[in-house]
C-alpha cells in the first residue's frame, strides 16, 4: 500500500462574493488517474489551483508525499513535483511553442539563451507524444486545438509526479483524445499520479481509477470507476435524480426560409457555403474541430468579413458588413470563447445583460433607465437559473456555465430571430446541459430559429431539425434527424475534398 | 502520426514572418525620404549632411533603445527626458564639482538612471501603480531633482576636456564617437533583446504576462531589471547630449520622451505588448531626425516640421494596422 | 491595394505640405515696422544713464517689510539668476520682502499664469512681471488692477496698459547695434542666419525685428536667412544651425537671441570644425560665451545689465508702493562686448556666469 501522493483536508476558499470551496478533501495514490466531477461552480477547479499554487487556501492542510506543505506560488508547486494543464489557455501568443513550452528553464550557453538547444528538446518532447507541430511556430498562429495540445506538453515537459489536467479535451478531436489517454495511462504506469477534471461523463469511465465527486464547494464521495455507474455518478453532482429524457423535438417546421447563405468564401476555411435555414428549426452543425464551422459563422455574423457571397434575411438582401449590422438584422452568435469574445469580465451581469441591447433602454439623451435594466436583468437570471448573490456580481467570479447562460441572457434581450450557438454546452455540467437543451427547445417552439455548432455527437443527434457537417472549409453533407447516427457524420466529417480510397 | 527532424521552412517564408516586414517598411520609408529629400532639397545630399544626420539622432537613439523594452512589456516609460536630465547633472557633479576622475562620472551617470529605472520597476510592480502614472510621477521628480541638486545652475565640462574629447572626435569616417556610441548601445540592447532571459521574459510579459506568471516566472523581479535596463541606456543618454553641450544642463529633457516613443513606435514597437526589436526603433529614430533636418534644411518654418513630424508618426503606426488585419 | 492607397495619400499630403512650407517660408514676415531709435553708426555702448531718467529710491518708505512678487521668464538660464539676485539684494537692501519664481522653461505660459495667479492670490503690495505671453496674462493684470497692486513689467515686460512702467533693455536698438557689428564683420554683405528663442515673448519679438529692420534699412547686400526657433534648448539650436550651414554653404554669420540659441550655434560651429570661418555674435553672457568671446571664436555678444533689471524692478515697485510717479521706460541699458573690453571693469559688473 504505497503512501498518498497527494493528501488535502479541510480546503476552506472565499472570493468577493462568493463561498468556493468548503471543507472540501481531496487525495491521490501513487500510479492512478483520478477523476474530479461536480457540476460548474462544485469548486473542483478551485481546489486544484489551490494545488497547484495559484491560489492560497484559507484554511486546511496540504500533504504531499506525507509532509506537510505550502504551495505559495506556482513556482513552487512545480518544485515540489506539480504540474497543471488550465482550462483556460495560459499562453503567451508571440513566442513559439518551444518558447512557450520551456519559459523559466530555457537552455543557455554560458549567458545567451541557446535556442536551438530549446527547438531539439521541444521536438524530442513531441516525438515522444507524437505530436505534429513545429516548435518554431508562433502560439498565436495555432488553432485552438493545437494551443491545447501545446499547454499539454508543457505541462507534460515538468516530468512531475502530479499532473492536474482541467478539461484537457475540450478542444480535441477523437484521434487526439485518444492519443492523450494513451499518454495518460502511460505516466499512470510510470507511478505517476494524475487527477481529471471533466464533464465526459463517458470518457472518465474508460480511463479513470476512482472518481470522487464535489457539489457547491463540498466533498460528496469518492468511488471507484469499475463499480459506479453514470446515473449514480450524475445524481451525487446533482444532488436529484436527472433523468435522459427522450429528446422532444419541436414537430413538423415551418417551411419559411429566415436565412439564407449563397456562395460565402473566406480564404481557406469557408469555401462556398450554401445553406438554408427555417423558422423554429435547429440546424445542427457538426464537423472535427478545425474544419471551419466557426470560421462560416463568424463570416456570416462578419466578425470576419467575408471576401464573396450573398446572404438573404427573410427573402431581402441583408448588406452584413459589422456585426452591427448583423444585430440590427436579429442574428445573434454566441462564441466559442465566452471569455474573449462574450463577456465584459469586469462588468457586472447587469450590464453584461443589457450589453448588445442598450439603446433599447435609453431615452433620447442616452441616459440609461437603470429600472428597466435591473428587471430585465433579474428574469433572466431566475429564467435561466444563473447562480449569482446578484445582478451586481462581476461576471469574472462566476463559474464558467453561469458565465455561458449571461452570454445567453444577452442575447435574448437583444430580441434576436436567428441564434447562433457555438459549442453552446462545453464547460457546462450535466445539470445546466439539460437546462439548455431545454432553453433551445422553447426558443425554437417560439418560432426563433437556431444554429448550433457542437462537437459532441450525442449532443448534435439529440438536438438538431438537420444537421450539416463540414470539413475543412466545405460543406460535405447534410442528414436530416431521421438518417442520422454518429458513423455517417463522422464519415461525412473526414470526407476531404480529392476523396481517395476505392 | 510519427514526426522526424525538424521540417524545413522555406526562407521566403521566414521572411514573410510578420515582424520582420514591419522593419523593412521602416527602412524603406527612410530610404525613400532620404532619396526624395537629396533629389528635392539642394544641398542635402552632403557627406557632412548625413554625419549631422547621424549626430542630431545619438541621443533619441539611446532613449528609444532603453524604452523599447519597456514598451515590449506592455509598458511605458514617460520620465525618459527628465531622467536623462538628472543622470547628466548627477554625472556633473562628479566629475566636476566633486573632482572626482571622468570615468567614475560616466559610471556615476549609468548607476543614477539605473537607479530611476528601479524605482520606476518598483512602483510598478509592487506598488501596482500603472507605469503611465508611475512615470509620469518620476518626470516630475527627476525634473525637479536635477534641478535641486545642481542649484539650478548648469555644469560645465572643461575641467574635464578628455569629455568632449572623446565623445565628440571622429576618428572613425568622420563620425563622432556619440554615433558609435548610440550603436554599440544598440548591440547590446539586441544581444539582451534577443539573445538573453532577460529579452524572452520581456517579450512574455508583454505577450501574455499572467501566463507568464503562472508558469513560475517571477514577474515581479524581472520587471524591476527590465525597467532598470531602460535606466542604463537613460543614463548614457545623459552622458551622450551632456557630451555634445560639454555641459550638463539642468533646463532641458522635457519632451525628448516624446521622440523616443514615437522612434519605437515608428519602428514597430506595439504599445500593447510583446513585439518590438531594436533595428527597427534605431531605423525610427533616424526617420524622424532625417524628416526633421531634411525639413530644416529645406527652410521649413518650425510650424510645420511638427505637423509633419506627427502625421509621419500616425501614417506609420496606420500602416502597420493595415498590415497585420490584411494577414490575419 | 489599400496599402498602395494610403502610401500615395501619404506621400501626396507630404509633397503638398513641403510646397506650401516652401511658399511661406520663402514670403519672409515682413518684420512689423519697428520705431526703433535709430542707433547711431555702431556705438559701443549704450550708457545706463541715457534713456532713464530714473533715480532709485534710498529708502523703502511706505513699502517696508512687504512683499513684492517677482516672475520671472524662467530659470533655465544664468541671466534669470542674475536678475534674481540684483532683485534680492536690492530688497534685502531696502528691508523689503521679494519673493522669485519662474517656470522650468521659457515656453511654459500656462505655468507662469499659474505662478502670477498664485502670487496675486496672496495680495502682495506689488507684482513685477516679464510675460511669456504678454496677451495671454490680461485677465491677470486687469485683476491685479483692480486690486490696486501695482505692476512692474521687466525684461520682456507686458505689452499692455497696465504696468506702470517698465524696466527693461531695449531690445530693439541692443539686436540692431548687433546687426552693426555683423555687417563690419562680414564686409556688409553675404549671407546670415538668425536663431531666436521664440515667437511670443517680447525679447524674442524685439530682437528679432530689431536685427531685421537695422539690415534691412541699413545693408542692403546682407540677405537675412528666415529665422528659425530653437526654444532656448542648446541642442535643438545647434542641430538648426547645422541645418542652415548646409542649406547655406556660403553663410558668413550667425546670430543668436539668447544665451540659450548662442550656445547652440557655438556648438554647432564646433561639430562641423567651422569655428573662426563663420562669424557669431550673441545675446547675454554665460561661461560658455565669455569663454568663446575670449578665445575668439564668437565675435561679440550684446550684455544686458541683468543685475541692474533685477535691482531696478524692486525700486520701481518701492517707488510705486509710496505713490511715486515713474516714466514708462526705465532703460536699465545695454552694451556691446568683444575680446577688446571683455575684461573692463563695467563689463565684468554685468556679465554673468
Amino acid at each position: 500500500m504505497s503512501e498518498l501522493l497527494v493528501e488535502m483536508t479541510g480546503i476552506s476558499k472565499s472570493f468577493p462574493g462568493v463561498l468556493a470551496l468548503e471543507d472540501a478533501r481531496f487525495d491521490l495514490l501513487p500510479g492512478e488517474v483520478h477523476a474530479l466531477v461536480g457540476e460548474n461552480g462544485a469548486g473542483k477547479s478551485t481546489l486544484m489551483k489551490i494545488l497547484a499554487g495559484i491560489y492560497k487556501r484559507d484554511a486546511g492542510s496540504i500533504r504531499i508525499k506525507g509532509r506537510d506543505e505550502e504551495v505559495p506560488s506556482p513556482h513552487a508547486a512545480q518544485s515540489l513535483g506539480i504540474s497543471i494543464i488550465h482550462q483556460e489557455l495560459n499562453l503567451m501568443y508571440h513566442l513559439t511553442v518551444a518558447q512557450n513550452i520551456f519559459i523559466g528553464r530555457e537552455p543557455r550557453r554560458g549567458f545567451l539563451l541557446d535556442e536551438r538547444a530549446l527547438n531539439a528538446k521541444a521536438q524530442q518532447l513531441f516525438e515522444e507524444l507524437h505530436l505534429n507541430l513545429d516548435p518554431r511556430t508562433r502560439v498565436g498562429s495555432l488553432a485552438v486545438a493545437q494551443q491545447q495540445m501545446v499547454e499539454i506538453a508543457k505541462a507534460l515537459s515538468y516530468n512531475s509526479a502530479v499532473l492536474i489536467m482541467d478539461e484537457p479535451t475540450a478542444a480535441l478531436t477523437d484521434t487526439e483524445i485518444e492519443e492523450l489517454f494513451r499518454i495518460i495511462r502511460h505516466l499512470r504506469d510510470q507511478g505517476k499520479g494524475i487527477v481529471h477534471i471533466s464533464h465526459r461523463l463517458e470518457e472518465l469511465k474508460q480511463i479513470s481509477d476512482r472518481i470522487t465527486v464535489m457539489r457547491d464547494g463540498r466533498y460528496v464521495a469518492t468511488v471507484s470507476t469499475a463499480e459506479a455507474e453514470i446515473q449514480q455518478i450524475i445524481s451525487m453532482m446533482v444532488g436529484r435524480t436527472v433523468f435522459e429524457a427522450t429528446p422532444e423535438l419541436p414537430e413538423k417546421r415551418d417551411p419559411t426560409v429566415v436565412l439564407e447563405v449563397k456562395g460565402l468564401n473566406r480564404g481557406r476555411q469557408v469555401q462556398d457555403i450554401s445553406f438554408q435555414l427555417h423558422r423554429g428549426e435547429i440546424l445542427g452543425i457538426a464537423g472535427l474541430v478545425g474544419a471551419g464551422r466557426t470560421e462560416v459563422m463568424r463570416a456570416i455574423f462578419a466578425a470576419d468579413r467575408p471576401e464573396s457571397g450573398e446572404i438573404t434575411i427573410n427573402g431581402k438582401p441583408a448588406a452584413i458588413r459589422s456585426p452591427s449590422d448583423a444585430v440590427r438584422h436579429g442574428i445573434a452568435y454566441l462564441s466559442e470563447d465566452r471569455k474573449r469574445y462574450g463577456l465584459a469580465l469586469g462588468m457586472d451581469v447587469e450590464v453584461n445583460t443589457v450589453l448588445a441591447s442598450l439603446r433599447r433602454f435609453a431615452n433620447s439623451f442616452g441616459w440609461i433607465r437603470t429600472g428597466a435594466t435591473r428587471k430585465t436583468a433579474l428574469e433572466h437570471v431566475q429564467a435561466l437559473a444563473i447562480k449569482t448573490p446578484g445582478i451586481a456580481q462581476r461576471v469574472k467570479n462566476l463559474s464558467g456555465g453561469n458565465q455561458q447562460k449571461v452570454v445567453l441572457a444577452k442575447w435574448l434581450t437583444a430580441d434576436t430571430d436567428v441564434l447562433i450557438f457555438d459549442e453552446p454546452t462545453r464547460g457546462i455540467d450535466v445539470g445546466a446541459k439539460s437546462e439548455i437543451y431545454r432553453l433551445l427547445n422553447d426558443l425554437a417552439k417560439q418560432g426563433k430559429s437556431i444554429i448550433m455548432i457542437s462537437s459532441e455527437l450525442p449532443e448534435v443527434l439529440r438536438m438538431s431539425h438537420r444537421i450539416l457537417v463540414m470539413c475543412e472549409g466545405r460543406i460535405t453533407g447534410e442528414l436530416s434527424a431521421a438518417e442520422a447516427t454518429q458513423e455517417r457524420i463522422m464519415t461525412l466529417a473526414t470526407q476531404r475534398e480529392s476523396v481517395a480510397a476505392a | 502520426m510519427q514526426t522526424t527532424t525538424l521540417p524545413a521552412r522555406s526562407r521566403v517564408q521566414s521572411i514573410l514572418r510578420g515582424d520582420s516586414i514591419q522593419r523593412l517598411l521602416a527602412l524603406g520609408a527612410l530610404l525613400l525620404l532620404l532619396a526624395f529629400f537629396s533629389a528635392v532639397v539642394p544641398h542635402f545630399a552632403s557627406t557632412n549632411n548625413y554625419i549631422d544626420i547621424l549626430t542630431a539622432t545619438a541621443v533619441n537613439g539611446v532613449l528609444a533603445t532603453g524604452v523599447t523594452f519597456v514598451i515590449i512589456t506592455g509598458g511605458i516609460d514617460l520620465s525618459v527626458g527628465t531622467g536623462m536630465t538628472f543622470t547628466s547633472v548627477v554625472m556633473g557633479i562628479v566629475a566636476v564639482n566633486l573632482g572626482l576622475p571622468l570615468p567614475l562620472g560616466l559610471l556615476a551617470a549609468l548607476a543614477a538612471g539605473a537607479l530611476v529605472g528601479s524605482i520606476n520597476g518598483a512602483l510598478i510592480a509592487k506598488a501596482k501603480l500603472p507605469p503611465f502614472i508611475a512615470t509620469l510621477g518620476m518626470l516630475y521628480v527627476t525634473l525637479g531633482m536635477a534641478q535641486v541638486i545642481s542649484d539650478v545652475h548648469p555644469i560645465y565640462f572643461d575641467q574635464q576636456p578628455a569629455f568632449q574629447g572623446f565623445f565628440m572626435s571622429k576618428p572613425i569616417v568622420g563620425i563622432p564617437n556619440i554615433v558609435w556610441v548610440m550603436l554599440g548601445g544598440a548591440a547590446i540592447a539586441w544581444i539582451l533583446l534577443n539573445k538573453t532571459i532577460l529579452g524572452r521574459y520581456t517579450f512574455a510579459l508583454g505577450s501574455n504576462e499572467e501566463a507568464t506568471r503562472l508558469s513560475g516566472v517571477n514577474v515581479d523581479r524581472w520587471k524591476i531589471i527590465i525597467y532598470a535596463v531602460d535606466g542604463l541606456f537613460i543614463g548614457l543618454a545623459g552622458i551622450v547630449i551632456a557630451s555634445r553641450m560639454n555641459s550638463a544642463q539642468p533646463g532641458l529633457g522635457m519632451g525628448y520622451e516624446l521622440d523616443a516613443i514615437a522612434a519605437a513606435v515608428i519602428g514597430g514597437t506595439s504599445l500593447s505588448g510583446g513585439e518590438g526589436s531594436v533595428v527597427g526603433t534605431i531605423i525610427g529614430a533616424f526617420l524622424i531626425s532625417t524628416l526633421r533636418i531634411g525639413l530644416s534644411v529645406a527652410g521649413i518654418p518650425d510650424q510645420w516640421k511638427s505637423v509633419i513630424t506627427g502625421l509621419v508618426v500616425i501614417g506609420a503606426v496606420w500602416l502597420d494596422i493595415l498590415r497585420r488585419r490584411s494577414r490575419a | 491595394m489599400k496599402l498602395t492607397r494610403i502610401t500615395s495619400l501619404a506621400a501626396g499630403s507630404m509633397t503638398l505640405a513641403l510646397v506650401v512650407g516652401a511658399c511661406s517660408g520663402s514670403a519672409t514676415t515682413a518684420p512689423a515696422a519697428s520705431t526703433a531709435p535709430a542707433s547711431a553708426a555702431a556705438p559701443a555702448s549704450s550708457a545706463a544713464g541715457a534713456a532713464s531718467a530714473y533715480t532709485p529710491p534710498t529708502d523703502a518708505g511706505k513699502a517696508k517689510g512687504k512683499t513684492i512678487a517677482i516672475i520671472s521668464k524662467g530659470e533655465q538660464h544664468q541671466f534669470w539668476q542674475a536678475v534674481k539676485k540684483g532683485a534680492l539684494d536690492e530688497a534685502a537692501k531696502l528691508g523689503v520682502t521679494a519673493t522669485y519664481q519662474g517656470p522650468a522653461t521659457e515656453s511654459e505660459v500656462d505655468k507662469q499664469l499659474t505662478m502670477l495667479q498664485t502670487a496675486l492670490s496672496n495680495s502682495p503690495a506689488a507684482v513685477c512681471f516679464a510675460a511669456l505671453d504678454s496677451k495671454a496674462a490680461g485677465a491677470l493684470l486687469q485683476q491685479a488692477k483692480d486690486a490696486n497692486i501695482p505692476v512692474i513689467g521687466f525684461d520682456s515686460g507686458v505689452d499692455s496698459t497696465i504696468p506702470v512702467t517698465t524696466v527693461a533693455t531695449d531690445n530693439t536698438a541692443a539686436a540692431a547695434v548687433a546687426a552693426d557689428h555683423m555687417a563690419s564683420l562680414i564686409g556688409n554683405a553675404g549671407t546670415v542666419g538668425v536663431i531666436v528663442h521664440d515667437q511670443t515673448s517680447q525679447t524674442g519679438i524685439t530682437r528679432r525685428d530689431g536685427f531685421l529692420a537695422q539690415m534691412a534699412a541699413k545693408y542692403p547686400n546682407i540677405k537675412v536667412l528666415p529665422p528659425q526657433y530653437g526654444a532656448g534648448d542648446a541642442v535643438k539650436s545647434a542641430d538648426i544651425a547645422k541645418a542652415m550651414m548646409t542649406a547655406n554653404p556660403d553663410l558668413k554669420g550667425f546670430f543668436g537671441a539668447n544665451e540659450g540659441s548662442i550656445k547652440g550655434v557655438l556648438n554647432a560651429l564646433k561639430e562641423t570644425g567651422n569655428e573662426g570661418k563663420i562669424v557669431a555674435i550673441g545675446y547675454d553672457s554665460g561661461q560658455q560665451q565669455i569663454d568663446a568671446i575670449t578665445s575668439g571664436v564668437e565675435a561679440g555678444a550684446i550684455t544686458q545689465n541683468p543685475i541692474g533689471i533685477g535691482s531696478k524692478c524692486v525700486d520701481a515697485a518701492v517707488d510705486a508702493i509710496n505713490g511715486k510717479a515713474l516714466p514708462e521706460k526705465i532703460d536699465t541699458g545695454f552694451s556691446w562686448f568683444d575680446k577688446t573690453n571683455i575684461n573692463n571693469p563695467e563689463i565684468q559688473a554685468v556679465l554673468y556666469k
